[in-house]
């Protein structure tokens, strides 16, 4: 603060002896003096100078003190300045004195004692000093408070957007792990409201199997300050739950102290999916180069015997019993040998497509199922009108159709009637020419709900049967022929039937199988 | 007689194996010579007249299916059917004039045989 600021005194005498007499008086406070002879002098002055005291003679012609004081008052800036009267003493004078109720009013009697003037200005000039100081201050404060909301509504509306536009759902929580805020996409995805989730609301939308996890994780970093990460499923509006990355951070204040916590929710479902997908696909696959082994080395010792009981068939050494014993023998081996043809023949695939037929490929299927039909009471209507021949991979294709097939028999625990329509035919939308294979069945159907679901990974409408991969490994399949896989559930009030349809182009330029050795469900 | 009776060499590492596969062709009216590798074998077609060779795809050394390209580099008319045990149809097998999974069993493996040498002698003609 600085130490001594001149203010302006503003002495106003009709009688100049009068003013140097002030002056001599309040020369040693170091102010600023101001002499005004009259009421217009002083006005004159006080509109071009501060002025924190003005001393005035009541009786002067013209216009007398109190007419000049009224005058002052008027204004709006000098309401509030300090007016120090010279008179005589008048009891009319006193009783006009106490009118001025506002401001800050004095009154000294002649004959004037110096000391007294001199202490009266110097405590209205420190009052004035004061004053301005305060409102300085108060200005500048007001600057500053006006500035600091102003970044930070800056800073806010900043991180609004931010915490918006990023892609993860994202909170905070108070240092007491209260929850106050969450941004645009946590509503968006869980469909709640602030109020819902504050209070521990949000642990409602917790896998219940994580709940006691995630809060204990929560609890453990919160009260250690420690960055929080965790790997759960959080439930969406549409009740599915889906999983997300979560992790929260602490953000302190200048001296250390824990203030908010930050955190997000990055949703990992589909890189989890892929991740389980590879997992599963490289299992099967391995499980597919074991099959080729074990089929090598069942199938050497097998051609051994069946060609041992080959050749003692009609042995003129053997009576009519061992005949018959090794007519049963072979009978067996036979059912063996089919066996390994039709599940261990996962064998790896040559690297270059070849000519398939499809009419092949579906009866080697329906021999495969054809136990399951009959167990199922399901009647089949084939409808070959081709053969249905393009360019791949037999073991793929096989296990496209295993799989539309099966997946029909599974939808008909009843019984029903399972049709198969093979033709030729050329995609509508590319005109290019190809083979389509129709499968219809009168099972349970698909409901609207399922149908946007169905070739996504890991959806299975059977519970623990299913892996929910065979209609998105089957589209996989479809798609690298270039082909497509359709689907229609139509309710009838007789039942149901769904077609599955399945088209593939007569050449496509296709590589090498990526999921080879993929075992039979 | 001699005429009607076509040589059939077949080849494989394993010994069982290629005892009774000689048995079974032996039986359906061929005269059979046996290699148990590559190499023999291809020695053999050199010194022997043979209608038809049947090998095993999968021999330590020379597999079958090199086996098959050599001998169609040599003898471009000397037909060849290739077996195996993993069902897989090797790269290059195309050489050969058919290719047969073992399990197929031995009745199989004499039609394809049959059917071969048919199209080999309306070719020969």
């Amino acid at each position: 603060m600085i130490a001594h600021e001149a203010v302006g005194i503003l002495m106003v005498d009709d009688q100049p002896g009068k003013l140097l007499s002030y002056e001599a008086i309040l020369e040693p406070l170091g102010e600023k003096l101001l002499k005004a002879n009259s009421g217009r002098e002083a006005l004159e002055h006080l509109l071009h100078n501060e002025v924190a005291v003005v001393l005035m003679d009541v009786s002067m012609p013209e216009m007398d003190g109190f007419q000049l004081a009224d005058m002052i008052r008027e204004h709006p800036r000098f309401q509030r300045t300090a007016i120090i009267f010279i008179s005589a003493v008048h009891l009319t004078d006193v009783d006009r004195l106490k009118g001025y109720e506002r401001g800050a009013v004095d009154y000294i009697s002649v004959p004037v004692i110096p000391e007294l003037l001199r202490a009266k200005v110097s405590v209205f000039a420190e009052l004035y000093r004061k004053t301005q100081q305060l409102e300085r201050l108060n200005r500048e404060l007001e600057r500053r408070v006006a500035e600091r909301t102003e970044e930070l509504r800056e800073s806010e509306s900043q991180f609004r957007s931010l915490a918006n536009s990023i892609p993860q759902l994202a909170w905070m929580a108070n240092a007491e792990a209260a929850m106050l805020w969450f941004n645009q996409r946590w509503y968006d995805y869980t469909g709640t409201t602030l109020e819902e989730v504050q209070g521990g609301g949000w642990k409602l939308l917790l896998h219940p199997e994580y709940v006691s996890r995630v809060v204990a994780g929560l609890d453990r970093c919160w009260a250690a300050g420690d960055a929080w990460e965790d790997t759960f499923p959080l439930r969406g509006q549409d009740g599915t739950y889906r999983w997300f990355l979560s992790r929260a951070l602490p953000i302190r204040d200048a001296s250390g102290h824990i203030v908010r916590w930050f955190g997000t929710n990055t949703d990992i479902t589909e890189r989890k999916q892929a991740e389980e997908a590879l997992v599963k696909s490289e299992r099967l696959a391995a499980m597919g180069r074991l099959a080729g082994i074990i089929a090598h080395e069942i199938n050497n010792p097998l051609e051994a015997i069946a060609n041992a009981f080959y050749l003692l068939r009609d042995h003129p050494s053997l009576d009519e019993e061992a005949r018959y014993y090794s007519r049963l023998a072979e009978e067996e081996l036979s059912r063996v040998a089919h066996i390994t043809k039709q599940t261990l023949s996962f064998y790896r695939e040559s690297r270059h497509a070849v000519p398939v037929s499809l009419s092949e490929i579906l009866d080697n299927v329906i021999e495969l199922q054809s136990r399951r039909f009959e167990m199922n009471r399901i009647t089949l209507e084939k409808q070959f009108k081709t053969r249905g021949t393009v360019q791949g991979f037999p073991v793929e294709l096989k296990q496209v159709f295993l799989n539309i097939i099966g997946n029909a028999v599974q939808a008909m625990p009843e019984g029903g009637r399972l049709r198969i329509a093979l033709i030729e035919c050329s995609d509508p939308r590319t005109r290019r020419k190809g083979v389509r294979v129709s499968v219809f069945d009168t099972g349970v159907g698909i409901s609207r709900e399922h149908s946007k679901k169905i070739f996504e990974p890991f959806f299975s409408t059977k519970e623990t049967k299913g892996t929910g991969l065979g209609l998105w490994i089957s589209k996989g399949i479809i798609q690298k022929y270039q082909g497509t896989i359709r689907f229609r559930s139509v309710r009838f009030a007789k039942g149901n039937v769904t077609c599955f349809s399945i088209f593939i182009p007569a050449a496509a330029a296709i590589e090498s199988p990526e999921l080879a050795g993929v075992l039979v469900a | 007689m001699v005429k009607s009776r076509p040589v059939i060499l077949c080849v494989d590492d394993e010994e069982n194996s290629l005892l009774l596969r000689k048995l079974v062709l032996q039986k359906a009216g061929y005269e059979v010579l046996t290699a148990t590798s590559g190499k023999e074998a291809l020695q053999l077609t050199d010194s022997r007249t043979v209608d038809l060779i049947v090998s095993d795809h999968l021999m330590p050394g020379m597999n079958g299916t090199e086996l098959a390209q050599l001998i169609k580099a040599h003898f471009p008319r000397l037909p060849i059917v290739l077996i195996s045990g993993i069902n897989e149809i090797p790269v290059g097998a195309h050489v050969a004039d058919a290719f047969l999974s073992k399990i197929e069993g031995p009745a199989a493996l004499c039609k394809e045989i049959a059917s071969v040498l048919t199209s080999a002698g309306a070719c020969a003609t």
